[in-house]
């Protein structure tokens, strides 16, 4: 299994990744070359993915930083890993809580700005209303969880 | 106290109301079982740097002064008298936040050291969640710091992080071996750190078991090592080996999980009818083959191929049947009684089915049904619904779509259902009750000529050894046209939905499904009735023609959704993109398909009686589906439009399937066994009254075997008395009477609890809309928001005045620090530390640097001239530390079973926060008259009794390591008196 994440990592730029990796070479693979995979080529989400796994917060993934977002998308990672990492994408600005502006950033990448401004504000209060549970205005960590835990269907 | 001012701030109604007092406290006993939101006001604390000013925590103090002024002496004793106590959680993050600002480099580990105290949970399980909010809180330094500021915090965070780490460590070590992994897999790190902690756990453990090393231990240790690594292998081979996992990968990947939850209700029940036909050909089939395994056939019946079809013929003396089965014992190795084995193994199966049925309903129900809340549905869809698993570009932009949709759709639905006028209204109401009243007469139209149907079939057929081929084609009328009504009316159905309009898609769905049910539940109780009533009187061994019945029904069933794949799907594909392009390509209808696949199972059900072979036909026919309704998905059809929650919908089939349908085959069977007479000349029950009469004649042969009395027993007095029945019944009732209330209970306590979160939040905004009025009121208070830069400035002031003070409090906090770090390195050299002495020490350092800003906050009285504000803002930390040392001694002391020492924590800690809150009442006394001369002297001298008495701490601690808590205790005793005394020559001085 690792084995094949290492080959996969090494053919998005065999001229870059070396094939030994006893000594640990400092190699970063660009943004760019990540985001062209197959598997997250489609996804609305593929920037912050790369964002959030990766080591300099701008998409560039060392080795270790690819194994470790593959073995959160994978499906055998535990639920409450994913909701973390889940939340993480979401927060798009990092300041770990999903404030209006995070959430109709997610809004205009799920519907690619189909939505009318007041519409994207109307759905973002009504998401606010209904998941906000200590009524500060964004949503925490826990929010989200709690709402994930209503939601058996998250991210199957 | 001439303090006591309110000021502007003071509400009392707020700080009166009843609810919120009563909230208040619940909330503070219950927020150590819930350790991250403990910990959550810590990181807050720290986003919320641009509130932090000595000014900005005075609103809660002119809040929780109130109580403070009548009853000063002997209040610490007691909670009531601190309506305000919880607010420590929410202000413990200050009193290290305020370090940060204040002190020079040497504090900052102290500081570090208060949070990860502040933030020890009681129950290691939840250590992932706590490594977690670290994690988080670690990644929002960044962004946070400064230049200047980036070397002091790196500095702080790697800190930390060490502290951190071996606190994970010990907690790791403590666990067994397959939870220690489970939770390293759970811990949200990059792999590097993972297998940083996995080493050092390791480490760990070898080092402590070292010295105890046996031969056995090593074995044991290796054989378990092996032993996982077996488990896993087995695991993932598992994984790879479980049917169709690619396949259905491929699927969620392409349609997302609605599709997908179609596929693995078939898969499902795919493994359901495994199971029977195991049971049935293990325990009925094989008997009866290995005993005698040419068919009892007439010589005239040969082979002809159409039996294939219509089930009679060649197959009605095979095994295919019940009247293929003997009543005799087979006499091999053992006696085998044909007639027990058929009963009890049908009997058997049947109550499996039912108890697999309840149990994953029940279950399916609870994870999605109870927990789901169907208010939250537009947060659902736009921050869970996402499937990041999807890879396909196509089912992509069709799920943004959906989402788009849907989106709009409730957003107009809120619209335009206020808007709906009377005579609107009632044209909706008209439109349901016509359609409901429509679909109702075509469901009973259907049943009724189903049955006149299998009337005029009945007259055809003869009870003949031997039929015609126009004969047996004529037995397939039945099931052609059962399954023709099948097929179309449904779409009358969803033709009748476009007219209707439906506040909600859910209803809709509902509306359709329940439509569905109706029509074929109606079909299959005619077929039922006819079958009890005519086919049981006319034919002399009717069990068998039952089961051709439904052998010919599951076939014919089969080739029309087979038809209906490919007319249905195909053609309707070729139209929407040749032809129609309006049209479009047709969805995936998982509502009809998933309706089919019940429909289909009901058949097997009913027929395991009388064909205990049918499994194998549904086996064949779900292992074909499967693969037709994967090509034909992936070849015809989009995603569907709109899909409501696939667990829900799940959740309902799963339901559907076991309410008409299971309950009512299981009833047809029961009624079977329990009244119809088996008939006379074929079957392993010929002769019997009733099939159930089987079981009396076995107890009658039983009663002769000596030793077998309690199966007699057992029969007469249980199974066959009403009492019995009764009492079960009684006890169910009362049972189901009982946990209705519990739930009852649990869903008023869940109103209260939301209510309470709500109080809370109502609590933090209008602290914060106080801290802003009180910020906007003072701005010379807090000249620059960021904190960091205000630390240089404050350093500057602090050392060019209140200099000598503020490095007492420093070298105190230091000390203090050392100490707790003695504590830690002793516990964790002797072995796991116990928990409520971390705590202890924890409330310690929580209550010390309370104490020490509240020093600061002293000397910044001083120098500024806003002195209310300050001097009550400190007599409110000090408040707050006592208040939370209180609630850890409380905590303590239920967690703990050391009662004798954890009084000595106790007392230590609640000293510790007398003196700290005395000292802040004595600062304020000062406050008011200004004597700032005498402040810094007598101030000097408590300091000078503190250090001492730490420093004897100190000494005292290597002599006793075994006795900490004691003689620490001691030595602050030693220290509250000398400040007593300091505040009483203070007093007389004055």
């Amino acid at each position: 299994m690792l084995i094949r994440l290492f080959y996969r990592y090494r053919d998005l730029a065999p001229q870059l990744v070396p094939l030994d990796y006893t000594n640990h070479p400092d190699v970063k693979l660009p943004y760019e070359l990540i985001g062209s995979m197959p598997e997250l080529k489609d996804n609305p989400f593929r920037q912050r993915i790369a964002e959030v796994f990766s080591e300099d917060g701008e998409g560039n993934m060392t080795l270790d930083d690819f194994l470790d977002m593959f073995s959160v998308l994978s499906e055998m990672a535990p639920r409450d890993l994913k909701a973390y990492y889940a939340f993480k994408i979401y927060d798009f600005n990092n300041d770990d809580f999903i404030c209006k502006s995070d959430l109709q950033k997610t809004l205009n990448k799920l519907t690619r700005n189909e939505l009318t401004e007041d519409e994207v504000r109307m759905v973002c209060e009504k998401v606010m209303d209904e998941a906000d549970l200590d009524n500060d205005g964004r949503l925490s960590l826990e929010d989200f969880q709690h709402m994930i835990v209503r939601a058996p269907d998250f991210l199957r | 106290m001439s303090s006591y001012s309110n000021g502007g701030f003071f509400n009392a109604a707020y700080h009166d109301s009843e609810t919120l007092e009563i909230d208040r406290r619940s909330s503070s006993k219950t927020h150590h079982t819930n350790p991250y939101a403990r910990e959550d006001p810590a990181w807050r604390g720290e986003r919320a740097e641009t509130h932090h000013s000595s000014t900005g925590w005075s609103s809660s103090d002119d809040v929780g002064r109130a109580p403070w002024g009548s009853r000063q002496d002997e209040s610490w004793r007691g909670r009531e008298s601190i309506p305000m106590g919880v607010l420590s959680t929410h202000q413990g993050s200050p009193s290290w936040q305020h370090d940060h600002n204040h002190s020079t480099f040497q504090i900052a580990p102290d500081s570090q050291y208060d949070r990860t105290m502040s933030i020890r949970l009681p129950s290691s399980g939840n250590m992932t969640m706590r490594w977690r909010g670290l994690a988080m809180r670690r990644m929002s330094m960044f962004p946070t710091a400064g230049p200047d500021q980036l070397a002091f915090a790196e500095d702080a965070i790697r800190d930390e992080m060490e502290n951190e780490e071996q606190k994970l460590v010990e907690e790791l070590v403590a666990l067994s071996t397959r939870d220690r992994i489970r939770a390293i897999q759970d811990l949200p790190m990059s792999f590097e750190e993972k297998k940083h902690i996995r080493n050092q756990v390791l480490a760990f453990k070898s080092s402590k078991q070292s010295h105890q090393f046996t031969c056995f231990a090593d074995c044991s240790e290796n054989v378990s090592l092996s032993l996982r690594r077996c488990g896993y292998n087995i695991n993932s081979a598992r994984q790879t080996l479980e049917l169709w996992q690619g396949i259905m990968k491929e699927i969620g990947g392409k349609f997302g999980t609605s599709v997908l939850s179609y596929f693995l209700f078939l898969k499902w029940l795919l493994m359901f009818n495994i199971f029977s036909f195991l049971v049935n050909f293990g325990l009925i089939t094989i008997p009866v083959l290995v005993y005698d395994h040419s068919p009892n056939k007439p010589p005239n019946v040969n082979f002809r191929g159409l039996e294939i079809l219509t089930g009679a013929g060649y197959f009605n003396y095979t095994v295919m049947y019940y009247g293929g089965y003997s009543n005799e014992t087979l006499e091999g190795l053992v006696d085998y009684n044909m007639q027990l084995s058929y009963f009890f193994t049908i009997a058997v199966y049947m109550v499996l089915c039912g108890i697999a049925l309840i149990f994953s309903m029940a279950s399916s129900f609870r994870k999605n049904y109870v927990l789901a809340d169907s208010s939250s549905n537009s947060a659902w869809q736009l921050l869970c619904s996402w499937n990041f698993s999807i890879t396909n570009e196509k089912a992509v932009t069709q799920r943004m779509n959906n989402l788009c949709v849907q989106l709009k759709e409730s957003l107009s639905e809120k619209a335009q259902g206020e808007l709906l006028t009377r005579s609107e209204k009632l044209k909706h109401f008209g439109i349901y009750l016509g359609s409901w009243l429509l679909s109702t007469s075509l469901a009973v139209g259907c049943g009724a000529s189903v049955y006149y149907l299998c009337q005029f079939e009945q007259q055809e057929v003869t009870d003949a050894d031997h039929w015609s081929l126009t004969q047996e084609a004529e037995t397939l009328l039945v099931p052609f046209m059962v399954s023709l009504i099948n097929l179309v009316v449904p779409l009358f159905y969803s033709l009748f939905n476009k007219f209707e309009h439906y506040s909600s898609q859910r209803r809709q769905i509902y509306a359709l499904v329940l439509r569905n049910v109706l029509l074929k539940v109606s079909i299959l109780g005619v077929l039922c009735y006819y079958w009890m009533n005519v086919v049981a009187e006319k034919f002399s061994c009717w069990e068998s023609m039952v089961g051709q019945a439904l052998y010919r029904l599951v076939i014919v069933d089969f080739f029309f959704l087979m038809l209906g794949s490919f007319f249905g799907e195909f053609l309707s594909n070729v139209i929407g993109t040749r032809f129609l392009p309006r049209l479009g390509v047709p969805e995936f209808d998982v509502a009809r398909n998933v309706l089919e696949l019940i429909y289909a199972q009901t058949l097997a059900w009913i027929g395991i009686y009388f064909s205990p072979l049918l499994p194998t036909i549904q086996i064949l026919k779900f292992f074909i589906m499967f693969y037709l309704k994967k090509v034909s998905l992936t070849q015809n059809c989009q995603p569907p439009r709109r899909s409501g929650r696939a667990a829900q919908m799940q959740t309902i089939f799963i339901g559907l399937l076991f309410f008409p349908f299971f309950v009512g085959a299981l009833s047809m069977v029961a009624y079977t066994a329990w009244r119809l007479t088996p008939s006379e000349r074929c079957g392993p029950f010929r002769g019997l009254n009733s099939t159930f009469s089987v079981v009396g004649v076995w107890i009658d042969d039983l009663e002769e075997i000596p030793g077998s009395d309690w199966v007699v027993w057992i029969y007469q007095n249980v199974i066959r008395s009403e009492i019995f029945y009764f009492l079960i019944t009684l006890i169910i009732l009362v049972f189901i009477y009982i946990f209705w209330q519990v739930t009852k209970g649990r869903k008023d306590l869940i109103v209260l609890l939301r209510q309470q979160i709500v109080n809370e939040g109502k609590d933090k905004s209008f602290l914060l809309e106080k801290l802003q009025n009180l910020q906007k009121a003072n701005p010379n208070k807090k000249p620059k928001p960021k904190n960091h830069k205000k630390h240089t400035k404050r350093r500057s002031d602090d050392q060019s005045s209140g200099g000598q003070s503020t490095s007492n409090a420093m070298v105190q906090a230091l000390l203090a620090r050392q100490r707790l770090e003695d504590d830690e390195e002793r516990h964790s050299a002797g072995g796991l530390p116990v928990p409520s002495d971390i705590s202890t020490s924890s409330v310690l350092m929580q209550a010390m640097l309370a104490r020490q800003r509240a020093d600061k906050q002293d000397e910044d009285l001083c120098q500024m001239p806003n002195k209310h504000q300050t001097s009550s803002s400190a007599l409110a930390m000090a408040m707050q530390a006592r208040g939370r040392a209180e609630d850890h001694g409380r905590d303590e002391y239920y967690g703990a079973e050391d009662f004798s020492e954890n009084s000595f924590n106790r007392s230590s800690t609640l000293m510790q926060s007398m003196q700290a809150r005395q000292r802040a009442e004595e600062n304020a006394a000062y406050d008011v008259d200004d004597p700032s001369s005498s402040v810094s002297s007598v101030m000097m001298q408590v300091m000078q009794a503190r250090q001492r008495a730490e420093e004897q701490d100190r000494i005292q601690v290597p002599a006793a390591p075994q006795n900490p808590a004691p003689s620490g205790s001691s030595s602050l005793i030693q220290a509250m008196l000398a400040r007593q005394q300091a505040q009483n020559e203070y007093d007389d001085g004055y």
